[in-house]
């Protein structure tokens, strides 16, 4: 029987400790990709991973249920991510070393893929990776939420803690810088 | 309306994300709708949002290649308290050290230690109605403590027996239930020493598995790995073959 979200944080807090596990299992891989997406490193994003179920258990017993478990997740994640950035005091690089991304990259491969269309989503994974990491960190997480995670506009504000007009404005402005870095891209390829 | 102009009432800003990700009111949507039939400005702009949409799904997380290690799945042994942690494995210890038939000595020739499936354990007496001293008759010394148990348990029945009796039961009686009492017991020794030695093999037989599993994942990791680097080597060639293609032409053009 597949549980909802809620249902399986009642059976959380009322002492079923494997209703975590499923939620563990259903949500840390949308967790994991924010992070990542969020601060750009891998194994940073992992700790985040971690520490944002730990935190969730912990906290679990005070969820009300106001908002959606997967959006309280999300916000939890998103704090942490901010005070990486914060105690980084550094902008995300998301470029991984170029061996091992290339490495990933041959090795997620489907056979039918040429070698000239893995070079080319090589570089365009680079490319948007670089243009991300020039977004301001507002921009970015609404970005990330919107494009990655589906989320609403209305979600995204609740989440972020701000208008729903201002998240619009975030996701065009982000969506603009993204367009111009992104043409210098396809202009150096040429 | 032309390409550098656009009148649109309401905020372009706005309507446009609204509409590259098909989400906000359906009312201002179907007025921008009616907007783009018009606005050569605006339509090229929502077709580069697009693209720009389109670019980034390319952009995918490298594989977590872990699993998050939930706090609820380890609340199960944390909740155990520590004696009887601690009482486990010493339980685990004992059982382990006698069916491994270990020797432990220390005599005039130094300390000995002796294990294995070499050396079986003498067969006790069945009716041994004296008890044995140490390190006679049985090998490991938790035999021994087995035995002052059941010497134990024997006086306590046959006090019972004397005391319920309230008078001396025949000889012959007694011997006779106390033998029943050691087959008894030696039965439920028997059968506990084949049921730990069935889960030692188990436990051997889980470890072998996890062992083997382990190099099977690490074996296909590293054909994985290898089929990487020939990907990778092919890149490097179609870029040396491109150079070469490159400067071939140049040089055919002079």
């Amino acid at each position: 029987m597949t549980w909802t979200d809620e249902e399986l944080v009642a059976r959380t807090i009322s002492g079923d400790a494997d209703s975590f596990n499923q939620l563990v299992l259903r949500w840390e891989r949308p967790i994991y990709a924010l992070a990542y997406r969020t601060i750009g490193r891998e194994e940073d994003a992992r700790d985040v991973c971690q520490e944002t179920f730990l935190r969730a258990f912990r906290a679990l017993p005070g969820f009300r249920g106001q908002a959606k478990f997967s959006s309280w997740l999300y916000r939890i994640a998103l704090n942490l991510c901010r005070d990486w950035s914060r105690r980084e005091r550094r902008a995300p690089v998301v470029q991984a070393p170029e061996g091992v991304d290339l490495m990933d990259l041959a090795a997620a491969a489907e056979p039918s893929e040429s070698i000239e269309d893995l070079v080319a989503r090589k570089d365009l994974t680079r490319a948007v990776e670089r243009a991300m990491a020039l977004l301001p960190e507002e921009q970015r997480t609404a970005i990330v939420l919107k494009e990655y995670h589906g989320l609403t506009f209305q979600e995204i504000a609740d989440l972020v803690g701000c208008p729903l007009s201002t998240v619009k404005t975030r996701l065009y402005q982000g969506l603009t810088v993204l367009r111009r870095e992104l043409a210098k891209n396809t202009k150096a390829l040429l | 309306m032309t390409e550098s102009s656009c009148g649109y009432s309401g905020d372009r800003e706005e309507a446009l994300v609204a509409h590259v990700y098909n989400d906000g009111d359906p009312v201002a949507r179907e007025a921008f709708d009616a907007h783009l039939a018009q606005c050569v400005r605006c339509r090229d702009e929502l077709d580069a949002l697009r693209g720009v949409r389109a670019q980034l799904g390319q952009w995918a997380p490298p594989e977590a290649g872990f699993a998050v290690i939930s706090p609820g799945r380890q609340s199960w042994w944390r909740d155990v308290p520590a004696w009887a942690q601690v009482a486990a494995a010493l339980l685990f210890l004992g059982v382990s050290a006698g069916i491994a038939n270990l020797d432990v000595r220390y005599d005039a020739n130094g300390l000995s230690v002796r294990t294995g499936w070499s050396k079986p354990a003498a067969p006790a007496p069945v009716a041994r109605s004296a008890p044995s001293a140490p390190g006679e008759g049985t090998a490991a010394p938790w035999r021994a403590d087995l035995a002052a148990l059941e010497r134990q348990l024997k006086n306590e029945l046959r006090a019972t027996q004397v005391s319920a009796a309230e008078g001396a039961p025949a000889p012959h009686a007694v011997s006779a239930s106390d033998a029943d009492l050691v087959r008894r017991v030696r039965a439920l020794l028997d059968v506990s020493e084949k049921r730990q030695q069935r889960e030692l093999a188990l436990r051997v037989a889980e470890v072998l598995r996890d062992v083997n599993s382990q190099r099977q994942a690490d074996l296909v990791k590293i054909d994985r790995s290898l089929g990487a680097v020939q990907n990778n080597l092919g890149v490097e060639v179609m870029k040396q073959r491109q150079s070469l293609n490159l400067l071939y032409r140049a040089s055919q053009r002079q």
